[in-house]
């Protein structure tokens, strides 16, 4: 059934308020453009609903999807049959992954754009140059880094690319196990430091509370606004223009285009049901990689028969999701002192050591390492714990505070065969073909996984541990990091890439997409502040430029081949 | 309001010494009870029975009335729509999961022993879990054994698990739960593996519970990252 009131044609349509959407409806707001930011989820207010209750964040998913309303499917290559899985469970809902992540907000570096020409063809993989260098995007860190409100200890980062100014907040304080982490990474001349968190502290320039020390994080809505979120911060920004509405619980089903292959705004079902259409001048999606490319491809039409954007096949493909590896390190009751593995800010403490290609080691790319929470009691991470009995119990009370875990960003490669698509079988709630994941990793991830989670061990070793234990990638990814990326690259050939420098779609010049969808590559580092700096500068470009009905292309510098 | 923003909260709140049974008949309310005691045993700390993890059960299994607690733990979220609809189905095969459990359990304690679980002796009771789970026993966690292990979804809900793996992690996180949801009685879960936790949800909330004492305060950035990190420009 059709909405007889359709509401009136707006500046911009922003599907999706998470890291990729918040910063684009500021931006465009504030520039003047009407806009009109469409959430699936609700609108939660953080001071009301969220608090530190491990049984409702962390096992029955307050944040996360409802895996029968919003389900997903995996397989891990063609000739399996995919299963119902919560793969990359992010929140739904206004704010997004940025109402349950971590906190981790690393910069990226030089190397992360430009792998296709750092390493050539990599067997099985499909890297590719990101059509932008790290110094496009510098401003736009700093500029996120000092909205959004980020922490950090400035130049503490051995290596980091250049940087235009310094950390609004200090840097949080260590914890006990992140002390070990700093001594074992010391004594084997690993550079470590406080990796940069959307956490602030006391006294920030910002001038914004950081009362909340109750080492409730990962996974958990923050009621103060200690940890930054889009919610808490571009969202209020964008509404206070007079410019911004927020449609939440509004599922987008369909983007449309005209006959000349415009896209003309939305096909939406509002909370009573309803489907209603939006029409706008553009058209930004910023669901996630996964529903982004999922929405596109859904937005089928005589034009774009494959999905829209995608005459060059490549919606879907080259997904990436950065699987979070660890180990853990057991340490002695009887003699050593507690570790308070539950407490911190989930990460206390973090290395880019290993984050630039060595070959010697035997792949190529990095990633970031952090000491993270063990986590709390009903959930505590502690490989092959017994499942019942005295056993448990022992192990509960034995290692809860003496045990800590380094864990592992795996940069995995891409690969045009890891890929989303519809679904033949499952529906979701709005009865349209759920998203299937099709993943399996390329060998260079699994050689990095073994080679940087044994390095993690020795780091516990060096670190006193008595027992350690690897976690290493397996035959599949679980999308356990909630990071998504790869399924609607960047690039400069409109044949091998779906979208071009400013996240502006080759087929349909008023189609944007502002998320880790674009991202060629997945970087080494979390992606969320790479999302949002990125979001801003397309952002900047479409109410500067694209809606001043001009154009630009980027210009980029000439590479080195090292 | 069946916006999820707007659930109403509901000013119950659950007492950890209650009888009073919402789901489970009495002799199911006593399996289970026996069933979580060899799950989380008494020994010189107290364990599920005393932690009254059946009351946390008892309280999930009733419907979705005890789904969420509300955020400061004045109630509980009455939840409504889409979201109401898919765990009232979840909670209808849970129920069914735990009604043909005790039929099982029963049935192996009875096989063994020839009396139902409850009444069976903490051996049988232990052997009953060992053939329902198909493995041994755990053991103790040792310092010196090694083993290799690869990445899950962290998070766990209890989709899709067979009896026995749910009934585990249901008694975990009965011991080990905020005590508004009826089990971790007076936080005894807590204090048996040494953490504070806050003494109400809404302590969390602004401030009140702190951890930042179990932080090291004695410390500069030089001696842990081994350099002077270089003053900003």
């Amino acid at each position: 059934m059709s909405d007889k009131r359709k509401p009136d044609p707006v500046d911009v349509i922003i599907v999706g308020l998470g890291a990729g959407g918040g910063p684009a409806a500021k931006v465009l707001s504030e520039a003047g453009y009407s806009v009109v930011g469409f959430d699936k989820g609700p609108w939660l207010r953080p001071a009301e609903h969220y608090s530190g209750d491990e049984l409702k964040f962390q096992n029955r998913s307050y944040l996360w999807p409802d895996r029968d309303l919003m389900p997903r499917t995996v397989r891990r290559d063609e000739n399996e049959e995919a299963q119902i899985f919560n793969f990359s469970p992010v929140p739904s809902n206004v704010g997004g992954g940025t109402s349950h992540m971590a906190g981790w907000m690393p910069r990226p570096r030089e190397c992360d754009f430009t792998m296709r020409s750092l390493h050539g063809d990599l067997d099985g993989a499909n890297l590719a140059d990101w059509p932008i260098r790290y110094e496009h995007l510098e401003p736009y860190l700093t500029k996120v880094e000092w909205s959004y409100g980020i922490s950090g200890l400035t130049g503490a980062e051995v290596g980091a690319a250049p940087r235009s100014k310094a950390y609004p907040s200090g840097p949080l304080p260590p914890t006990r196990f992140g002390k070990k982490f700093y001594e074992g990474a010391q004594k084997l001349g690993i550079d470590a430091f406080p990796l940069p968190m959307s956490h602030l502290t006391e006294g920030n320039a910002l001038g914004r509370p950081a009362v909340n020390r109750t080492s409730f994080w990962n996974q958990y809505g923050d009621p103060t606004q200690t940890r930054s979120s889009t919610a808490t911060t571009y969202i209020p920004d964008a509404l206070a223009t007079g410019n911004f509405k927020v449609r939440a619980e509004s599922f987008v089903s369909e983007v449309k285009v005209d006959k000349r292959g415009k896209a003309t705004g939305v096909v939406y079902v509002g909370p009573d049901g309803v489907e209603v259409e939006q029409d706008a001048r553009v058209v930004i999606l910023s669901l996630g990689s996964i529903e982004s490319s999922r929405l596109l491809l859904l937005s089928t039409s005589a034009l774009f028969p494959d999905g829209l954007a995608n005459s060059s096949g490549v919606v879907g493909r080259n997904a990436t999701f950065h699987e979070y590896i660890f180990a853990v390190g057991l340490f002695d009751r009887q003699v050593d002192e507690p570790l308070n593995g539950w407490t911190g800010n989930y990460q206390s403490g973090g290395s880019m050591h290993f984050y630039e290609t060595d070959e010697s080691r035997g792949h190529i790319g990095g990633g970031i390492i952090a000491t993270t929470q063990i986590g709390q009691p009903i959930n505590m991470i502690m490989p092959g714990r017994p499942l019942w009995g005295q056993a448990m119990k022992d192990a509960d009370r034995d290692y809860f505070n003496h045990s800590m875990k380094i864990g592992f960003i795996l940069q995995d490669m891409p690969q045009e065969t890891n890929r989303v698509d519809l679904d033949p079988n499952v529906k979701d709630a709005w009865g349209l073909p759920v998203a299937r994941i099709t993943n399996k990793p390329h060998p260079n991830d699994t050689a990095m996984s073994k080679w940087q989670i044994d390095k993690n061990i020795e780091i516990l070793e060096a670190a006193g541990a008595k027992r350690t234990m690897p976690v290493y990638l397996g035959d599949r990814f679980t999308g356990n990091a909630c990071h998504q990326h790869g399924t609607v690259r960047m690039g400069t050939d409109p044949e091998k890439s779906a979208l071009n420098e400013w996240g502006q779609a080759h087929d349909v010049d008023n189609l944007f997409v502002l998320d880790g969808a674009s991202f060629p590559t997945a970087m080494g580092v979390n992606p969320t502040l790479t999302i949002m700096a990125n979001s801003w500068r397309c952002a900047d470009y479409i109410a500067n430029t694209y809606l001043k009905g001009r154009s630009e292309r980027l210009v980029l510098p000439k590479l080195e081949r090292a | 309001m069946t916006s999820k923003a707007d659930w109403q909260i509901v000013p119950v709140d659950i007492d950890p010494d209650t009888e009073e049974r919402l789901f489970f008949s009495e002799h199911e309310w006593d399996t289970i009870e026996a069933a979580g005691a060899r799950i989380i045993p008494t020994d010189h700390d107290p364990g599920a029975r005393e932690a009254r993890v059946i009351v946390f059960i008892d309280r999930y299994l009733s419907g979705i009335d005890f789904h969420y607690a509300a955020a400061d733990g004045s109630g509980f979220l009455q939840m409504a729509g889409k979201d109401a609809r898919a765990a009232r189905a979840r909670n209808r095969d849970m129920r069914r999961l735990y009604r043909d459990g005790v039929q099982e359990l029963d049935r192996l304690s009875v096989e063994q022993c020839g009396q139902a679980f409850k009444e069976a002796g903490e051996e049988v009771q232990d052997h009953v879990l060992e053939q329902l789970s198909g493995e041994r026993k755990p053991t103790k966690v040792s310092l010196t054994s090694r083993e290799v292990f690869y990445s899950r979804l962290q998070g766990n809900t209890d989709d899709g698990m067979p009896f026995f793996q749910t009934l585990c992690m249901h008694v975990r996180q009965g011991f080990y739960c905020d005590p508004v949801y009826g089990g971790n009685k007076d936080r005894m879960g807590w204090r048996v593996i040494g953490f504070p936790g806050p003494e109400s949800l809404r302590d969390t909330m602004d401030g009140t519970y702190t951890t930042a004492p179990h932080f090291v305060d004695d410390y500069t950035w030089e001696d842990l990252i081994g350099f002077t990190a270089p003053e900003p420009e």
